[in-house]
């Protein structure tokens, strides 16, 4: 059923008889139930009925042909380019357009903003300078290398560990230490 | 004209409520870290390459090894000032605690341990989701190279 709101806004059309016939179903439903919108069609049952008398009683004084003619005149005159622009620039931001438009700019914008907590992994919003820093850093007695390579944005700590301590026999020294 | 005023009326408003549930929800600060952990063999006993290294090539080339192989993957969501733990290959364990961001850069305080004892304490201030290697520890006659990222949403 038609709330008020959208019945009041269709309310014109559909005494003119001018809305779909669903539409008209579900006014007429509604005006049958809710005398505040029945109301309001009487007001504009009365406007129209006015109006009517009026137009019988003067109609025939009022002089159209002034009015044909400049409409006729409007039509024939070759519109400027700027008028046409214009026309373009209105027919493109009108208001159901925007209504569809704003949000869906949002949503865009805020989707390339988020993209990253989507996908944490994607290379999209990689920060380009890489390099980290080094606030503090104990290796506990050992000797450790720090290593910022600017070519390609890389950090390395590099560790190196007493032979003694090295748990694994099969390490060589040579292969456990590289040559940056 | 009133439909589609009401039309604009309400897209607006629901503009409004859509830019306001992001902002609720791109309050940093509150939400934990995401660490992630790659540990990679490097070593000279051949010139196999992993293909799952392939986008982190010219990083880890740095360290002139000719072969590097990815052992294993780890990422633990991990709240401010908490920290996680993460096992590496050889009896030891990386334990990881985000300290605060700033400048869109991240603290991270890195505790590198073998059994009980302490190998490495650093803090390092990293891009979000950018990343470091923490390398040296041997390892099956190679070197261990940690590559530690980051990302804060």
């Amino acid at each position: 059923m038609s709330n008020c709101e959208t019945t009041r806004e269709t309310i014109g059309a559909w005494l003119d008889g001018e809305l779909a016939a669903a539409q008209a179903e579900a006014t007429g439903r509604h005006l049958e139930v809710c005398a505040a919108c029945r109301e309001e069609r009487h007001r504009l049952e009365r406007l129209h009925s006015t109006m009517r008398l009026a137009l019988e009683a003067n109609g025939s004084e009022i002089q159209f042909e002034p009015f044909w003619q400049g409409v006729q005149r409007r039509i024939a005159r070759k519109r400027n380019w700027y008028d046409e622009l214009g026309d373009r620039i209105r027919g493109t931001f009108n208001a159901p357009r925007l209504a569809w438009a704003i949000p869906a700019v949002i949503v865009i914008v805020l989707a390339g903003l988020s993209i990253n907590s989507f996908f944490p992994n994607a290379k999209i919003g990689i920060q380009s300078d890489n390099l980290a820093t080094v606030e503090s850093i104990d290796a506990y007695g050992r000797n450790v290398a720090l290593l910022h390579e600017g070519e390609t944005n890389t950090t390395v700590i590099w560790l190196y560990q007493p032979q003694e301590s090295e748990n694994d026999s099969s390490t060589e020294p040579s292969q456990t230490k590289p040559s940056f | 004209m009133t439909l589609p005023r009401n039309l604009l009326k309400r897209s607006l408003l629901s503009s409004l409520l859509l830019l306001a549930v992001y902002a609720e929800g791109a309050e940093t600060g509150s939400r934990p870290v995401q660490v992630k952990i790659g540990t990679i063999l490097a070593s000279n006993e051949s010139d196999q390459f992993d293909a799952r290294l392939k986008p982190m090539e010219r990083q880890l080339k740095v360290m002139k090894y000719r072969s590097y192989r990815l052992l294993k993957e780890d990422s633990q969501a991990v709240p401010w000032n908490d920290n996680a733990t993460f096992e590496i290959p050889g009896g030891r364990s990386l334990a990881i605690s985000p300290q605060d961001t700033k400048d869109k850069q991240i603290a991270l305080k890195v505790r590198l341990t073998e059994g009980t004892k302490p190998l490495l304490d650093t803090t390092v201030r990293l891009q979000n989701q950018g990343y470091f290697l923490l390398g040296g520890p041997p390892h099956e006659g190679g070197a261990l190279v940690i590559s530690i990222s980051a990302f804060a949403p």
